[in-house]
């Protein structure tokens, strides 16, 4: 079978359709027939589409993550009037919020919460069936379960921000809202008020394993493409039968650094990176709140942070004693106190003036002269 | 040309223009402890023309009243509440600098209102505009005077937020979705961090929607004064006042300002102003940040000061109430007459609106 690419080779073979290695004759019937072949996709992967594999995990979570996509754009329609213009052009500011701190973690009605509540429920259903999916599907074809795993650990950091912490917390309003600039803000809100979470160390090892995930793969694709003219992608061949692509691209590492990896070992590094960033992440968002109230202050408390005090070159103002102190939280509430009363009453007062003959002459404040309205 | 060169030339194009970039060179300036990222960072292209722009359309100050002239005896004016302890010279000129501040196309008839018979009864207060004049002319003097602490010495006038317009242009009404906005009248949450290190320790627990109306409450700020986040904080530590720039405290007490003069001169207003210019919740506008500085972190490049004008700094005396006989001596028609001569004379010469080169402030010495 044609099956040899070369990541260079720009000629796209095509052939029956491989329907794959032999399951079950259940399975079988589960299985969609191949697609047929992509000439665009062939460009930056495998030109054949399929077969798709739908079992019940699959459909249930398909319609999960659609209905929870449904919820969360229908929110967002509602709230630019149904007009699909604004919907589009807001698009990036709209947001689906969780309940407000006053819910705890009780169900509150739809228009304050609830949708949100139904959407992260659909949402964390369909993520969990997909894992599901992917374990069971790893396991018919006798792989390894490497990628749930990953995957698992993933789905921990987006648990935790979603529903761990906001119940050890005990209030939904701690959880991330549904939105693309929402959940930014949510994020640079979360970090002050914590105190600043880069003083965070479980967050610094998350930096770690992203920033290393990355140079990692950098380093290991650039190996590969490096040595593709000597069958270097041909990694699993490389590993049980040595050729040249592998001893020049471990040469050159050792020589530029003093140590490699091996063609084995890269795919441990890569994979244990990419789960401790999440794993990591979701442990430092788990104690944040619940433990830690202040990073900040943490990082003083432990000796981390550097002190830079009066170094600026203006002199600071003369302070009042206590006039750098205000009330921590004070009084939330959202209602006008009442204003003070300092005894000025406006005189009666016309909002303009009406002429014998019924016309108002009125009086713009944009700009504009006063203006001649009413019966003319 | 090969596509394999013009396709990422053409997504690098593509992204600089869409990022909002500005075209280089940038003047940056630390301010604080190297390695904090402690810059302030000015474009001159971008803020030079606006500068220059800004000077140039500042109306020229009336010639200061030479001597000492005593207040007007009584009865001089009728109905004059807040300025009778200005010489008669003083309140022309002051009326004639307010007019040319607020309200340059409309004229001293946007408050002293044409009656039918063509006359202009300067005295009287029946239209909004003239009683929201005398209340701006009261929080005015009230701001000179109580709050030098954020406005220095030098003072603030009408044009600091009017700027030619007779309603200020920067102005905020209350929003459902931008709770944020009540910090500049009365919300009292916006310290969200704790001191304490552990919860265990935390003085009161506040919530994360609380520190996102905080977050955006400072990004307001920030584009008011077209400044970023350390020309007031350092980077790393917010709350922390021991290691903030010394410009942290000035804010304070604008934000203080802010809310002391809204909640006693701007708010109460509301309710004498037209429909078209309340708030969808049926609030007048009040004043943010952004009503004054305009994003410049100093108002108007320092141009409109108090100083010159007694009208704006004395402390309020209210004059003795007019005699109805004392009234009777006033010549309204030759007052009036005055202020028409005064409006025309403004009129006529636009050009005596534009500032001279003495004027212009050094604009690269900080005064963004």
């Amino acid at each position: 079978m044609a099956e040899y690419q070369n990541l260079f080779t720009q000629i796209q073979v095509r052939h029956a359709p491989d329907p794959g290695v032999p399951i079950g004759p259940d399975e079988r019937d589960r299985l969609l027939k191949p697609g047929g072949f992509s000439y665009l996709l062939g460009r930056i992967g495998d030109a054949q589409i399929g077969p798709l594999y739908l079992g019940w995990l699959g459909i249930a979570s398909l319609i999960c993550g659609f209905a929870a996509i449904e919820v969360i754009g229908f929110n967002f329609l509602a709230q630019v009037n149904w007009d699909p213009v604004e919907f589009i052009r807001q698009l990036p500011w709209l947001g689906l919020e969780p309940p407000g701190p006053e819910y705890g973690l009780s169900i509150p009605p739809l228009a304050e919460g609830g949708w949100w509540l139904v959407a992260g429920f659909l949402l964390t259903m369909s993520i969990i069936l997909w894992w599901f999916r992917m374990y069971f599907r790893a396991k018919k074809l006798k792989m390894g379960t490497h990628v749930a795993w990953a995957f698992a650990s993933a789905i921990f950091l987006y648990l935790v921000l979603g529903f761990i912490r906001p119940v050890v917390m005990g209030s939904w309003s701690q959880a991330v809202p549904f939105g693309i600039f929402p959940h930014l803000d949510w994020t640079a809100a979360f970090s002050i008020r914590y105190g600043n979470l880069f003083y965070n160390p479980f967050h610094m090892l998350s930096i770690v394993f992203l920033y290393g995930s990355a140079l990692l793969f950098a380093m290991h694709a650039g190996t590969i493409l490096a040595t593709a003219k000597m069958g270097g992608e041909r990694e699993i061949d490389q590993i049980t039968d040595r050729g040249t692509a592998a001893e020049r691209s471990m040469l050159f590492w050792r020589w530029t650094m003093g140590f490699n990896a091996t063609m084995e070992s890269i795919h441990r590094w890569a994979w244990w990176f990419a789960v401790l960033t999440t794993l990591t992440g979701g442990i430092g968002i788990l104690l944040t709140g619940t433990a830690v109230d202040n990073w900040y202050r943490w990082g003083i408390k432990h000796g981390i942070v550097p002190e830079y005090v009066q170094p600026y070159d203006d002199p600071s103002p003369a302070v009042e004693p206590g006039e750098l102190d205000g009330p921590m939280r004070g009084d939330a509430d959202d209602s006008f106190s009442p204003l003070p009363d300092d005894g000025y009453v406006p005189g009666p007062i016309s909002r303009g003036l009406e002429l014998d003959d019924g016309r108002v002459l009125t009086f713009g404040l944009a700009g504009g002269a006063p203006a001649l309205g009413g019966d003319q | 040309m090969n596509t394999r060169r013009v396709l990422p030339l053409a997504v690098l194009t593509a992204l600089l223009a869409s990022a909002g970039c500005e075209l280089p060179p940038v003047d940056s300036e630390n301010i604080g402890p190297r390695g904090l990222s402690m810059g302030t960072v000015e474009n001159p292209s971008v803020t030079r023309p606006d500068s220059i722009a800004y000077v140039e359309a500042y109306p020229a100050d009336p010639d200061p009243i030479p001597g000492d002239l005593p207040a007007a005896p009584a009865g001089t004016f009728e109905n004059v509440q807040v300025l009778g302890n200005l010489s008669v010279a003083e309140f022309n000129r002051s009326m004639v600098a307010m007019t040319n501040w607020v309200s340059p196309e409309q004229g001293c008839n946007y408050c002293h209102v044409v009656q039918e018979d063509g006359s202009v009864i300067m005295a009287a207060d029946d239209v909004y505009t003239k009683v929201v004049s005398r209340r701006m002319i009261q929080m005015t003097k009230y701001i000179n005077e109580e709050w030098s602490s954020h406005v220095g010495e030098e003072g603030v006038n009408c044009y600091t937020c009017h700027v030619g317009q007779p309603q200020p242009e920067y102005v905020w009404t209350l929003d459902p979705h931008e709770p944020n906005l009540r910090y500049y009248l009365d919300r009292e949450d916006v310290r969200v961090q704790s001191q304490a290190a552990l919860t265990g320790d935390a003085e009161v627990e506040t919530s994360i929607q609380n520190a996102r109306n905080t977050y955006w409450f400072m990004i307001h700020t920030s584009n008011a004064l077209g400044v970023n986040c350390t020309y007031c904080h350092a980077s790393a530590r917010f709350s922390d006042w021991e290691e903030s720039p010394p410009a942290r405290v000035t804010a304070l007490r604008g934000y203080r300002m802010v809310r002391d003069i809204n909640q006693q001169f701007v708010a109460p207003l509301g309710s004498i102003l037209p429909d078209s210019v309340q708030g969808p919740e049926g609030d007048g506008p009040k004043v943010q940040c952004m009503t004054c500085h305009q994003g410049v972190n100093i108002p108007a490049y320092g141009l409109a000061r108090a100083t010159l004008y007694p009208a704006l700094t004395l402390p309020e005396a209210v004059h003795p109430a007019a005699t109805e006989e004392a009234a009777a001596d006033i010549d309204m028609d030759a007052l009036n007459e005055l202020f028409m001569e005064a409006h025309q004379g403004m009129a006529a010469h636009p050009e005596a609106g534009t500032a001279g080169e003495t004027h212009l402030p050094d604009v690269a010495g900080g005064s963004r």
